[in-house]
């Protein structure tokens, strides 16, 4: 009987993953991204009047190399160990930041269109 | 400490390593931070129904030690071992509920309180609620290798104890 209760809620944990999992990779991507290291907005950019170009993040001695291309952003090389901000790609979901943890960076769509200059910091 | 004690675990630690190093060999197909099968866990879920609590956090702790300096990743450290503390704090007391037929219950808990307390310190440390978007994504792949672990436990068990009939 007590498994089948814990069973129950094993099987609840894992639906209410597998239903957020669907709603967060079903949301948009908006125009609008900002870049966060370690709490701060370093940049908000909107990517739909940006310029291509390759800046460079850095923190506590560590970089992330961030490229700006034809509308959309991605990490395109870090030294961090694991690079898996790098494997991420293309910023492509609304919901789904793509992150560098080691390095305490966060790139993400965000509705403020207060400053939608290209480079604002 | 019984020297017999001691090289078992010491014996189980270096297991734990070994299989630690040689999954980071292996390419993840989610580029999701903190989303990994962690077969290094197999050890520590035997070592809960095998051990005494200090023995397990012992093993555990050296586990991430060793593993943060093999691969050079600190700030690793911090998220492992916050799921790790997390993880054990859930597993010990379940082992009086949960018996060792159902070690794979007690792993996907396991998992998914490890999965939990990672959230928990990146949320801490990055100060940015956005994560949390990933954390449907740890629980779905927390409880699939949580049962995977779990399984391989089982497994690992049976092969021991018969093992250790035919020592006595």
């Amino acid at each position: 009987m007590k498994y089948k209760i814990i069973g129950g809620i094993i099987a609840a944990v894992f639906l209410i993953g597998v239903v957020g999992s669907v709603l967060v990779l079903t949301s948009k991507p908006k125009n609008t991204v900002r870049i966060v290291s370690d709490g701060r907005t370093l940049y908000t950019i909107d990517l739909s009047t940006a310029e291509d170009e390759t800046f460079t993040v850095g923190y506590g001695g560590h970089e992330n190399i961030v490229e700006i291309r034809d509308g959309r952003i991605r990490v395109a090389d870090a030294d961090c160990p694991d690079k898996t901000c790098v494997r991420m790609g293309w910023l492509s979901n609304a919901s789904m930041p793509i992150v560098c943890l080691p390095h305490h960076l966060v790139i993400e769509f965000t509705d403020d269109d207060g400053d939608v200059d290209a480079l604002t910091s | 400490m019984k020297a017999k004690k001691l090289a078992e675990l010491a014996l189980l630690t270096a297991a734990a390593l070994i299989i630690f190093v040689v999954e980071l060999q292996i390419p993840y197909p989610f580029p999701i931070p903190g989303i990994k099968t962690g077969f290094a866990n197999i050890i520590t879920v035997y070592a809960v129904y095998h051990f005494r609590a200090h023995e397990v956090a012992m093993i555990a702790a050296v586990r991430i030690l060793l593993g943060a300096v093999f691969t050079g990743n600190f700030m690793a450290l911090i998220y492992s071992a916050a799921g790790t503390l997390l993880c054990l704090l859930g597993m010990i007391p379940l082992k009086m509920l949960i018996d060792e037929k159902h070690i794979w219950m007690t792993s996907v808990i396991g998992a998914v309180l490890h999965n939990t307390g990672q959230m928990a310190a990146a949320l801490l440390l990055m100060q940015t609620p956005q994560l949390l978007l990933y954390y449907p994504f740890l629980l779905v792949s927390g409880c699939l290798a949580g049962a995977f672990t779990g399984l391989c436990a089982q497994y690992i068990t049976k092969r021991l104890l018969k093992y250790r009939k035919v020592k006595r």
